[in-house]
């Protein structure tokens, strides 16, 4: 071999072992100590039909890093007047786009762990994306954050590393049968039977199944049955089941552009059920209700947070103000907030625990309750299983375009409009 | 027997649509040989036109699926001469990747330039309109679309059976070089091809803003279900693509009404099975 050349490789060869003792190689580490960064990966679903809520989402997250990287004394929230945390360390967020398929969701949760090499996850929005991307960083040791995901079945796992924000739909569907029997308490609604439409994905299918249970255990007969396929070219079959058995009630698990599909062909097919209440779903997208006009009102369903919730969470406003700037104007949504609190809390938690040891930052995270201005609850704490014990929502109903608060009537701003207004009434 | 007719309207009026979308499939795939992959994404870029007509101008869709079908017809073409004309003579998969790439392409400008999220034409001409007949239901979005699929894929038919154009697409489509020649411009009957089965789909994608949101995925299922109606018709046969479309909404309205509705695509999936394994040249094909 040419002397030169066999320098020329000796040095490469020096120069490959230098960079990797100083850290710079494919087995970095994702606590920088030079840069004194730490590196959180976002799992959203930024295309696909439900990518509006997937970019909210990871818009929420940069607004809490932003808060907890600067100084913000205005806001008042935990770690809004320091910059950084654990003497100035940095979040830095990488982001992947699962498109909302578990498939993807799961080889992002691989990359962004093995390859980009971050200390921890947070997503996935879709309840089929988390689980099988919280699988991978629970595998790796690393501590995953699920904001907005409701499937009850996340957090019957026991699993160590994972934490949940919003509510179950198992907690939601008690909720909703609990409206549906104070209607007939309060207003003599007569609501005896439910129908249940739902997309055939984890989210939707779970979401029927804690619908039908609660339904079962309220004295509610489940006459519908109706799961679909999302992404459907139309929903004419599905409505006409409903219509076919004409339930008094529906609970829906409805995301994205398939919801608008839902509400269009309902309303050409003249048929509305006297209360519709949505899982966390299209129903919270403040888009699609502004697109959809007044086919949007008098629909019900829950939610962590909607503008109009701001006398009750008088925090938000300012964080809101450095979220708009990211969405083109478009506010929290239930949602969304979920995620910006799951940033904050683990922020707190690695704070307090004083370390950047997956397995301490977990244990604080069980151990303790957080401060959580952004949670309609006020407080978030984890019980086993990775729940937040203390996750609230309200149920409201589109009246005019604004959510408005309904139930439990503690907290309500307005009357509920029961039975929904007819199509051509409207 | 009211459920039955109606879930039978909604399946024909769906069908038809899947009609309109197969039939300009059909042109290219049954003349050229050609398999457009990028057929979903040209009924995407018409929805999106017409969206943006609507939004921006006002220009309701039942109007602007005219300036649809004319882009679609105008990108067809384009695809044709900077694409498709360049892997004529070379193995048939140089073609089926060549308009992959292109889906892929256009998708993602979509995306960059739209972004993924998803639009809704509020306030259209027919957008919630029904007809009444006794107890039965006729959505007018789709009773319009289905109206103008026959009147598309009737008139697309004619053109290519009873005029002199005809007759030379036929002629190219049976063998390219003794129509040449015989004098047939075979270039520009390729390019001609390409834009009408673009302006099919185009016609069909300008008319759906009125009842169905917009995104950059919206394609992909109706492009799909297009190729199972081309296959299912037999290979080059129009009448056949549009029984197909009929037949594929008809199915998939009734497997799921009568037995669920995440029944309806296994059933229409199960049907395309069934036709090429008993009948392998589809039904209507030679």
């Amino acid at each position: 071999m040419d002397h030169r050349l066999l320098r020329l490789n000796s040095w490469i060869v020096f120069l490959a072992v230098v960079c990797l003792l100083l850290g710079f190689g494919p087995c970095a580490g994702s606590v920088q100590a030079a840069e004194k960064i730490i590196k959180i990966g976002t799992i959203f679903p930024l295309t696909g039909p439900v990518a509006t809520a997937g970019q909210r989402c990871q818009a929420a997250v940069q607004t809490a890093v932003e808060v907890i990287n600067n100084k913000h004394p205005e806001i008042k929230v935990p770690l809004a007047k320091q910059a950084g945390i654990l003497g100035g360390y940095k979040i830095v967020l990488v982001h992947a786009d699962s498109q909302g398929k578990p498939d993807v969701g799961k080889a992002e949760a691989e990359r962004l762990i093995n390859q980009e090499g971050v200390w921890a996850l947070i997503g996935s929005y879709n309840s089929a994306v988390s689980k099988p991307a919280s699988f991978v960083a629970e595998r790796a040791k690393r501590i995953f954050m699920c904001g907005s995901s409701s499937s009850a079945a996340l957090t019957q796992r026991d699993m160590k590393y994972f934490f949940r924000l919003a509510p179950t739909d198992a907690t939601e569907s008690v909720d909703f049968v609990e409206v549906l029997k104070w209607l007939n308490k309060k207003k003599k609604a007569g609501i005896r039977t439910l129908g249940v439409i739902y997309e055939n994905s984890e989210f939707g299918k779970h979401a029927a199944l804690e619908a039908k249970k609660a339904a079962a255990a309220g004295g509610f007969k489940v006459v519908a049955d109706v799961g679909f396929n999302p992404g459907a070219t139309n929903l004419n079959s599905e409505v006409q089941t409903l219509k076919k058995n004409n339930p008094d009630a529906v609970f829906g698990a409805v995301l994205g552009a398939d919801y608008s599909l839902w509400v269009r062909t309902m309303k050409q097919a003249n048929f509305l059920p006297k209360i519709i209440i949505n899982y966390c779903s299209g129903y919270q997208d403040p888009v699609i209700a502004k697109q959809l006009g007044q086919d949007a009102d008098f629909f019900m369903g829950s939610s962590g947070y909607s503008p109009q919730f701001a006398s009750l969470m008088p925090a938000v406003a300012a964080v809101e103000k450095i979220f708009k700037t990211k969405t083109g104007g478009v506010p929290f949504d239930g949602n969304s907030i979920q995620e910006a609190v799951a940033m904050l809390v683990l922020a707190q938690a690695i704070e307090k625990a004083k370390s950047l040891d997956p397995d301490k930052v977990a244990k604080v995270l069980h151990e303790n309750t957080w401060v959580s201005p952004l949670s309609l609850g006020g407080k978030v704490k984890f019980v086993r299983g990775g729940q937040n014990a203390m996750a609230k929502s309200i149920v409201t109903q589109l009246q005019g375009g604004q959510y408005k608060r309904i139930y439990p009537e503690k907290m309500a701003d307005a009357q509920i409009i029961f039975p929904m207004k007819p199509w051509d009434k409207r | 027997m009211e459920n039955f007719v109606q879930v039978l309207i909604d399946g024909m009026l769906s069908g038809m649509i899947y009609a309109l979308v197969a039939a300009g499939l059909c042109l290219i795939w049954g003349v050229m040989d050609v398999i457009n992959f990028a057929h979903g994404e040209y009924l995407m870029i018409a929805m999106y036109v017409s969206y943006w007509l609507g939004f921006l101008a006002g220009v309701d869709p039942v109007i602007s699926m005219i300036a649809s079908g004319v882009f679609i017809f105008i990108l067809g073409a384009l695809t044709y001469k900077l694409i498709i004309h360049y892997t004529i003579g070379k193995p048939p998969l140089a073609a089926l990747l060549a308009t992959f790439g292109l889906a892929m392409f256009l998708k993602n400008i979509c995306l960059n330039r739209f972004s993924p999220n998803f639009l809704i034409l509020s306030d259209t001409w027919l957008g919630g309109k029904t007809f009444q007949l006794g107890g039965l239901i006729i959505p007018a979005p789709q009773l319009a679309a289905g109206i103008l699929s026959l009147l598309v894929v009737g008139l697309v038919y004619l053109l290519i059976n009873s005029t002199r154009f005809g007759w030379a697409v036929q002629a190219t489509a049976m063998d390219r070089e003794a129509a040449e020649l015989m004098g047939i411009n075979t270039e520009r009957i390729y390019i001609l091809i390409f834009g009408i089965g673009g302006a099919c789909v185009g016609i069909a994608g300008g008319i759906m803003p009125s009842y169905l949101a917009v995104h950059p995925e919206v394609g992909s299922l109706f492009g799909l279900i297009a190729f199972i109606c081309v296959a299912m018709g037999g290979f080059g046969s129009i009448p056949g693509a549009f029984i197909a479309g009929i037949l594929v909404g008809v199915v998939e309205a009734i497997a799921g009404f009568y037995i669920a509705p995440v029944f309806k695509y296994i059933a229409v999936f199960g049907l395309y099975l069934a036709v090429v394994f008993l009948r392998p040249r589809g039904l209507f094909g030679w």
